[in-house]
């Protein structure tokens, strides 16, 4: 609690520090997030088109990377074919309009590849199907096709608007 | 309507006393008119009305917005009321439906419109033994006819998000969607004498011994502690008397108890027949005497510990009642302020120079006992009196309803502070410079040379040779100095730093010099918002009305000048340091080139005194926040920052963090002020700022008033402003929606990035 209309002359021992309270880092709170929820929005384009499409994901443990998977007959394929550039939307929304404010959301944005079968796409479709194991023989057809994406940036939002950004594998 | 349910209960209809319907205080008073007790006679809108209200108004989502904004561990309690100032605004402005409308119209069926009633909060939980949260939500009386019934009952069901809930709202488990309360509505009953009661002593329950207050008319007087009652400590079980302390009124003790024997008697039997009723002891207020003993209200003794009762009684000081703003306003306007003001005078008149080290040692306690002691006038009385502004929104909104709850603000424009005065000298000052260019050319290259050693009275001098009309700047600039700056800002003189004003003064010239844009919206007249508040209230309550607006006015200027003269006694007390410090450093027995400060005067005092002490260093003292050293762990940055929109308009600028009383000096036209809080001795700063972010928050705050008068965007009340913010960064204050962005608006997108 901060004092009300504290002095604006010398008396430090009158007042309270200033954020007091700390706020649980950025990319802990992505990886709650992250951790929480199966599912993300995964936004595509294609010749001026935007498009967008529910995705099963898993993270590697240092956030850099995010795998998903898509038959190739899809429109998702097709579209990831052409232009590598995607972002992914996870959030917690639940289905009621008054909860705006316990919203939170991260958006990812990064560069797909899709992964050929071997070893770096056993690999990688092991840490899907750990998360999600419902889809090891979908994985494991021969007509879907996995991708993984290079994370550049995260975006957290809360509170409607609180805005905050972590590029991860950054060191200082 | 489901009849287990109901949306109105009856006082008297037999078994309704379920607390989560009717509330504590409903339940208790209702079990009590059945059991034979004399209550007043009345109603109760259940929980089930609050609950319909807010979902069929929408008031819930409304609610989970506001209290959702920000973590209310991080807001100061100037938010927190803002808070409840918005929600106070939304209740009001929301209709009751029909149905509502019929409900009470049936309740009231049983009173004749003339009959004053009472319209009391009954909040699930308020009562419960062991917590008592008295005082949190509002009762109103007096209330008279079906609309102003409908209005209390508004009010009332707001009150269960007042300031004081909110701050207590773990301890409540205030929850926008779960949280309710009931309303009391009851025939007004004041009899002569009225009072408080104890079945037993809450300072140690197991004595056998019960307490009694009364005073002379209704006992809410006693409840606001506006009257000091006379008490008595009697054997609970004989009824004996065993003390009788008889209250300070009038400023006189009075001979005669206020109550008899009998009377003693009656309330005493009445205590303890509750008890037995309830099966715990209970705290009761009553009214009237022995024949016609009338129960107010009974709930649990709490017996809160120090800590609690030490934050309610801080907390109800910062709120005080109108009676108590009365005898504030004259006591600080009329007694306090002008003592204060002439402490300064006497203290800026005094020549140090003549006085010997004995005597100077003498000044210096002086002026730091003075300092002590004014600093805690300012919380004893200053602050509380503060609130004379914030009583004036509540009573314009509730008069009003108006649509912006800060519209009264209109009511406080033009109001002849300090700082104002001081900035139209400043403002007078920068014309004369935007109307000479060979003067403003002269000072700057004065500025450039002697660049953070300006030496005054050297600098006048050479103005005057160099430039023509600099006379006339000259001894303005003295005038100011004189008159304005004998205050300390960051533990320092500004009257010692004529470097910072001067290029203030050069800023300030050029946007002088050039056109400006539109002019802000001031909205309506004051003359037009008076009239529109006394409309509002009618002719019967005019002279009470004026008086609010009064009593805030009064309020909203000396919260900005007690501050200023605080610091110009801080300034003072440097000043006789800062002569103490020449002397010790001339006998060569002060080292280092520390300047002293509040934290030196023992150790400055004890060197004057005995010179036998040696050498003396000075510490340096921390002027950095510890929280500015911090940074954000790696890769991370703020993108938006969410703070309260305190001045409506956008702007995009380059940050300009103002720490202390260098930044002051470095400030640039155009960039986007910064800082923890603006203080009434940076305000002139405000006009260079093309937007303004705080730390600190409320819509009341100095920096927020300014800002809206001057046209200017403010966001404040921004977590860590000051320190998450660094000197240029590009950010887009949007004081539209309260968000700070950080980064240009088009963001650096992914485009350039390559693939691994």
């Amino acid at each position: 609690m901060k004092n009300p209309d504290e002095p604006f002359f010398c008396d430090k021992d009158a007042e309270d520090s200033p954020g007091a309270t700390g706020t649980p880092a950025v990319r802990n709170r992505i990886q709650q997030l992250a951790d929480q929820q199966p599912y993300a929005v995964l936004c595509i384009q294609g010749e001026g088109q935007p498009y967008g499409a529910l995705v099963a994901f898993a993270f590697s443990e240092d956030l850099q990377h995010a795998v998903f998977v898509t038959p190739v007959a899809t429109r998702k394929y097709r579209l990831l074919s052409e232009c590598d550039h995607v972002a992914l939307v996870i959030d917690n929304r639940p289905n009621k309009a008054d909860e705006l404010m316990e919203i939170e959301a991260v958006t990812v944005t990064g560069r797909s590849q899709m992964i050929e079968r071997g070893p770096e796409f056993d690999k990688w479709a092991g840490l899907l199907v750990t998360r999600h194991p419902y889809l090891k023989t979908f994985v494991k057809a021969a007509t879907c096709a996995l991708f993984r994406v290079d994370v550049v940036r995260f975006l957290h939002v809360a509170r409607f608007q609180e805005v905050n950004q972590w590029i991860p594998g950054t060191h200082s | 309507m489901d009849s287990g349910h109901p949306l109105l209960i009856q006082l008297d209809a037999p078994g309704h006393w379920d607390e989560q319907l009717v509330g504590g205080k409903a339940a208790k008073l209702a079990q009590l008119t059945c059991a034979g007790f004399e209550v007043p006679r009345g109603f109760c809108l259940t929980t089930r009305a609050y609950q319909a209200f807010v979902q069929n108004a929408g008031i819930t989502a409304a609610l989970r917005m506001e209290l959702g904004r920000k973590s209310m561990d991080d807001m100061r309690w100037e938010e927190i009321w803002d808070a409840a100032l918005r929600i106070r605004a939304t209740f009001l402005a929301q209709p009751l439906d029909g149905v509502l409308r019929e409900t009470i119209a049936q309740g009231l069926a049983g009173f004749d419109a003339s009959t004053p009633l009472a319209v009391r909060s009954s909040a699930v939980g308020e009562d419960a033994a062991g917590r008592s949260f008295a005082g949190l939500h509002e009762s109103i009386i007096g209330v008279r006819g079906q609309q102003a019934v409908e209005d209390a009952v508004r009010l009332v069901w707001a009150s269960l998000w007042s300031d004081a809930a909110l701050l207590y709202r773990k301890e409540l488990g205030l929850d926008a969607a779960n949280s309710r309360m009931a309303v009391l509505v009851q025939k007004m009953v004041d009899a002569d004498r009225s009072g408080v009661a104890f079945a037993r002593d809450p300072r140690d329950m197991r004595k056998e011994r019960a307490l009694i207050e009364s005073v002379p008319g209704p006992c809410r007087l006693l409840v606001d502690g506006l009257v000091d009652p006379d008490r008595w400590e009697l054997d609970r079980r004989t009824g004996r008397i065993i003390t009788w302390l008889p209250g300070q009124r009038d400023n006189a003790q009075h001979d005669a108890p206020l109550l008899e024997p009998r009377d003693l008697e009656q309330i005493l039997d009445t205590l303890l027949s509750v008890e037995q009723l309830f099966g715990w002891s209970p705290d009761m207020e009553w009214t009237g005497q022995s024949d016609s003993l009338t129960v107010l209200q009974a709930r649990p003794i709490t017996t809160a510990g120090p800590e609690q009762d030490e934050k309610r009684a801080w907390f109800l000081s910062l709120r005080p009642g109108d009676a108590r703003l009365r005898v504030l306003r004259k006591r600080v306007a009329e007694q306090l302020i002008p003592e204060l003001e002439s402490v300064g005078q006497v203290f800026a008149a005094e020549q140090l120079d003549l006085l010997d080290h004995r005597q100077l040692a003498g000044a210096i306690e002086q002026r730091s006992a003075a300092l002590a002691k004014w600093k805690k006038i300012y919380w004893d009385d200053f602050i509380p009196f503060a609130h004379g502004v914030r009583r004036l929104a509540i009573y314009y909104n509730d008069a009003v309803q108006a649509e912006d709850p800060y519209e009264f603000v209109g009511l406080l424009r033009s109001q002849p502070l300090v700082a104002t005065q001081r900035n139209e000298a400043i403002g007078q000052l920068a014309e004369k410079l935007a109307a000479n260019d060979t003067l403003r050319s002269a000072l700057e290259r004065l500025l450039a040379e002697f660049a953070g050693s300006i030496d005054w009275p050297a600098s006048r001098d050479m103005l005057m040779n160099n430039a023509d009309g600099a006379e006339d700047f000259v001894r303005g600039f003295d005038d100011l100095k004189e008159r304005f700056f004998d205050i300390a800002y960051d533990q320092e003189r500004l009257y010692d730093q004529p470097e910072v004003m001067l290029r203030n003064l050069i800023e300030l010239s050029r946007t002088r010099s050039q056109s400006h844009g539109d002019e802000p919206v001031m909205g309506d007249t004051v003359v037009a918002l008076e009239q529109r508040l006394l409309e509002a209230v009618g002719p019967e309550r005019r002279a009470e009305a004026l008086e609010v607006i009064e009593t805030g006015r009064v309020s909203w200027k000396l919260r900005d000048d007690d501050n200023l003269l605080v610091a110009r006694l801080e300034s003072q007390l440097l000043r006789a340091l800062d002569e103490a410090a020449r002397r010790l450093r001339m006998l060569g027995r002060l080292t280092g080139d520390e300047r002293p400060n509040a934290a030196h005067v023992e150790a400055m005092v004890r060197a004057l005194r005995e010179p036998s002490t040696g050498q003396i260093t000075l510490e340096a003292t921390a002027r950095i926040p510890a929280a500015a050293l911090s940074s954000a762990p790696s890769g991370e940055a703020p993108r938006q920052l969410i703070g309260q929109p305190a001045s409506p308009g956008a702007a995009t600028g380059t940050v300009r963090c103002v720490h202390g009383r260098h930044d002051l000096g470095r400030f640039r036209q155009g960039e986007v002020l910064v800082c923890d809080a603006i203080q009434p001795t940076m305000t002139h700063l405000v006009p260079l700022a093309s937007a303004i972010v705080e730390r600190r928050g409320g819509m009341l705050i100095h920096g927020a008033i300014i800002a809206r008068e001057l046209g200017i965007p403010c966001v404040n009340g921004v977590r860590d402003a000051a320190e998450i913010l660094k000197n240029g960064d590009l950010v887009t204050v949007d004081g539209h929606l309260g968000i700070v962005t950080v980064g240009a608006a088009e963001f650096d997108l992914e485009l350039g990035v390559t693939r691994r």
